[in-house]
This record gives C-alpha cells, sequence and structure tokens, in this order.
C-alpha cells in the first residue's frame, strides 16, 4: 500500500489537472483563465515530484507558476481582458 | 508492481493525452490570442511530461528511487544496484532544457502579441481589418 499512495496522488492531480484545462480553454474572462492554468501547472508540478523528479520541480516551479502568469497577466492588462 | 498501479499509471497516461487534446482545441478554435497562448502554454506542458512519464520505469523492488548517488561507488554492484532501482535520467535532462527553452518562445510570443495588438488594435483573429 506505501509503495501505492504517490501513484495515487498523481491521479488525483492528473484529474485536477484535466478540469484546470477545460475551465482554462472555456473561460471568457482571461484573468481567471490565467489562474486556472496557474492551477493546472501546480498539479503538473505535483506530478512530476511524484514520478521521481524533483530537479525539474525546481525549474518548472518558478517558470510555469511564477514568470509565465506574470507575463500573461502583463499582456493582459497591455491588452484585451475579455474574450469576444 | 501491481495490476492497480498500471492502471492508474495509464489514467496519468490518458488525462496527459486529454489535456493535449484540450488545448489543442484551444488553440485552434478560439480567436483570441492571449487564449492561444495559454492553450500552447498547456500544450508544451503535457508534452513534456509524456516525457517524464517515460523515464519513469518499473523496478523489481518497488517504488523507484531518484536518480542520484549520494556516495561515490565502491564497486561494480553498487552501479547494478544503483541502476536497478533508479529513475532514468535522460528525459528529465530533456525536459529541463525544454522548459527554459519554452520560456524564451513564449516570451518571443507575448512580444508579437503586443505588436499585433498596437498595430491592429485588437488581440482577436476575427476583428481584423486589412
Amino acid at each position: 500500500m506505501s509503495e501505492m499512495l504517490p501513484v495515487i496522488m498523481a491521479f488525483v492531480a492528473a484529474l485536477i489537472s484535466i478540469v484546470a484545462t477545460w475551465l482554462a480553454v472555456q473561460e471568457r474572462d482571461m484573468l481567471i483563465a490565467t489562474l486556472f492554468s496557474a492551477l493546472q501547472s501546480t498539479c503538473y508540478a505535483l506530478i512530476y515530484y511524484l514520478l521521481m523528479a524533483p530537479d525539474i520541480v525546481l525549474v518548472y516551479l518558478p517558470v510555469s507558476v511564477g514568470i509565465l502568469p506574470l507575463i500573461t497577466i502583463i499582456l493582459i492588462k497591455k491588452t484585451e481582458r475579455y474574450e469576444e | 508492481m501491481s495490476s492497480a498501479t498500471t492502471f492508474l499509471l495509464t489514467t496519468i497516461m490518458i488525462s496527459f493525452i486529454i489535456n493535449i487534446a484540450i488545448s489543442l482545441y484551444g488553440v485552434f478554435a478560439k480567436p483570441s490570442l492571449v487564449k492561444k497562448f495559454i492553450a500552447l502554454t498547456i500544450f508544451s506542458d503535457s508534452v513534456n511530461s509524456f516525457a517524464i512519464l517515460i523515464g519513469f520505469r518499473r523496478t523489481p523492488l518497488g517504488y523507484p528511487s531518484i536518480a542520484v548517488m549520494p556516495s561515490p561507488p565502491q564497486s561494480v554492484e553498487d552501479l547494478k544496484r544503483f541502476v536497478s532501482e533508479a529513475v532514468d535520467p535522460v528525459p528529465q535532462a530533456l525536459v529541463l532544457t525544454a522548459v527554459v527553452i519554452g520560456l524564451a518562445v513564449n516570451m518571443f510570443l507575448v512580444g508579437l502579441i503586443m505588436l499585433y495588438y498596437k498595430y491592429y488594435g485588437s488581440t482577436s483573429t476575427r476583428r481584423v481589418k486589412i
């Protein structure tokens, strides 16, 4: 059972990432879509950690949860917030 | 590993495929360029996750360990044991490079979207008048 627990956690994170991806694609407000994209990236970081790749997590977490949503929010501020 | 672990790992792989499908739908069907950009980042992350999942090997001893040797190997048996119980580090190195290069490409795309908005007055691809 102890070796099943990381795989079960990765399974739950994969299911949450599917929902977050669908909501990020379907959302009209770009700011909320960016937040859903960050949620999906967090789930992927958890999956990477549980699949025994902690060096990827150290790079992926600042890039994909920190820098990319920041740049996307700046892009939304300079352009349009709502999709037509 | 048991068959339940096989089922869960297969489900994780199928969830990556579903994520790739949803994000490709977002890239092709949504008119807004910012939405295309968000979907493209999700697509690249899902493809990177495939490489990580390939590198996750099954070991007969149970759950595999991180591909790091805490001390230098003293004999050939140490190396054999390490190779038999650690995950494959090569896909991790490839994904590490792909994440950083993807960041640079995404920055370039952000600059292009800003130029697009400056010239055409909108980020939607359906309202452009040339």
